[in-house]
């Protein structure tokens, strides 16, 4: 299980198995959907979604948007909003609201331990989004929830998306939060296209690099 | 200290075996009661891994006063209740990891994830220095009888709130899981948890460290222990061993918010070099004397 994860059609190389990544940028202009397109991966990998704000029928709409290929035996959305799950192509697990971080982070290992026993050893996980458990809870216990996430992301040699609007922060949370991620991707809207800037990370270009949000 | 709660004799026994053959000391104990006892009497709770039902309460009990007595400790529900019946709505931040007993290879799983949380102490709720295993080294060789050297920095933190117009200073150590303070002058500081200090965020920089009103910082607007102690402004240079490791800070407070300039920032920074010097020549002498400190 030494193969990074892949982005095809992305101006990214691949990424070690294990590393959590902090994508910043204004949520309207890009960063959401870049994201959620980092989980597309290949057949035998699966991903678990947290969604804060959105119900998880217009998330699996969103991944299928971003290519990401969703189904029931290797995708899983943790809703924090409070829908049931009806008609989603993909498994819905309830968590009682974004305040409850413990609930996300042990529904979190309950549904990454199912994968793994039915040999999805390749996870990517996505969490959209950082700024609205900063909104419900104090910047503490979403480092610790970070940090554990991360960690687990790291010991189960994953593949973690943190989504956080930096706009709507101070900076120095951002920077808080980024000191538990091993890299950054920073995104922005450029003159013609939008542009993503790696940091952090080893071998990726530090430069901006044009890129299209939707897959070909 | 890892503590196993479980009600469940022979299953506890098998966890704790499991734990105890993978190197780590365990202490067992089948109730709420029994678990907050030991969380009290203990200091060096590392870990607590937790079934869910219990005779007088549940797992989450536990795990709550855990994390109170010891913020950093890796909290766990090992558990043969489904996640689906852990109600965790009042409990949001707590923050624990969950594992199924009915997982195949259940408690091989939880070694795993037991070694990986303390190896990388990943439930703590600050970052940590990319050195953090060999600055806590370093630090270990500096921490022996820091008593005789009271007089020595007594009278820099002294100087130091003469010179800044502060009214306190202090000199500090961040060990593991807590900041001990060699000196201090205008305040009373007792040990205080590394979650509640600003210096745990001070030590990330090599430089330098203001915080103008900890009222107006995310990282420390909501921290009661500053807010009790009435310490809104907040300086501070690292205590750098000459391998570069930092060890704690020197800093000095005010009650108020204020600016500190570039020339002053210079100067806290040789009031700590010239601690750190002190240290580091206390150390040298304990070499020399073949006590400990040796490398």
């Amino acid at each position: 299980m030494t193969d990074g994860y892949g982005f095809p059609g992305l101006p990214l190389a691949d990424i070690r198995p294990g590393t959590s990544l902090l994508v910043t940028g204004p949520i309207h202009e890009g960063s959401r959907d870049l994201a959620v397109r980092l989980l597309a991966g290949t057949p035998d990998e699966a991903a678990i979604v947290v969604t804060t704000n959105q119900r998880a029928a217009r998330m699996a709409d969103d991944c299928r948007r971003m290519g990401v290929a969703t189904a029931p035996e290797r995708t899983a959305i943790l809703d924090c909003v409070g829908t049931d799950g009806a008609g989603v192509n993909a498994q819905v697990h309830q968590v009682s609201g974004p305040s409850d971080l413990t609930g996300i982070g042990m529904r979190y290992s309950d549904v990454h331990a199912g994968f793994a026993d039915d040999g999805h050893g390749r996870v990517r996980t996505g969490l959209f989004s950082l700024s609205t458990l900063l909104s419900f809870s104090d910047l503490r216990t979403v480092s610790r929830f970070v940090h554990t996430l991360v960690g687990r992301i790291d010991s189960v040699d994953g593949l973690g998306v943190l989504l956080i609007d930096p706009g709507s922060h101070d900076e120095r949370t951002v920077r808080t939060l980024a000191q538990f991620c091993a890299g950054r991707i920073q995104v922005r809207d450029g003159e013609d296209s939008l542009q993503l800037r790696a940091r952090g990370l080893p071998s990726q270009s530090r430069d901006w690099q044009a890129f299209d949000p939707l897959p070909e | 200290m890892i503590l196993c709660v479980d009600p469940d004799e022979d299953g506890r026994a098998a966890t704790a075996a499991a734990l105890a053959t993978a190197g780590f000391d365990v202490r067992e104990v089948g109730s709420v009661a029994a678990a907050t006892d030991a969380i009290e009497a203990d200091g060096g709770l590392d870990c607590v891994v937790t079934e869910h039902d219990l005779p007088d309460g549940s797992g989450l009990d536990v795990l709550e006063r855990a994390r109170d007595a010891a913020p950093d400790a890796a909290c766990v529900l090992f558990t043969d209740t489904p996640i689906e019946r852990v109600d965790t709505a009042a409990v949001g931040d707590l923050v624990a990891e969950y594992l199924s007993k009915s997982e195949p290879n259940a408690r091989d799983r939880l070694v795993a994830l037991v070694d990986h949380s303390l190896a990388f102490r990943d439930q703590t709720a600050y970052p940590l220095p990319d050195d953090e295993d060999a600055r806590i080294a370093a630090l270990d060789r500096y921490a022996a009888d820091s008593e005789t050297l009271d007089g020595a920095l007594d009278r820099l933190t002294e100087l130091a709130t003469a010179l800044f117009d502060a009214e306190a200073a202090a000199v500090g150590l961040v060990d593991a899981h807590e900041e001990r303070f060699l000196s201090c002058v205008g305040v009373a500081l007792d040990a205080l948890d590394r979650e509640d200090t600003v210096c745990t965020y001070a030590i990330l920089d090599e430089e330098v460290t203001v915080v103008e009103d900890t009222l107006d910082d995310p990282r420390f607007e909501d921290n009661e222990r500053l807010r009790a102690a009435g310490l809104r402004f907040y300086a501070s240079a690292p205590l750098e061993t000459p391998e570069g490791r930092s060890i704690g800070t020197f800093c000095v407070f005010d009650s108020q918010p204020t600016t500190f300039d570039p020339r002053q920032r210079e100067l806290l920074g040789l009031l700590a070099d010239e601690a750190m010097e002190q240290l580091e020549l206390r150390r040298r002498l304990r070499v020399d004397e073949g006590g400990e400190g040796s490398d």
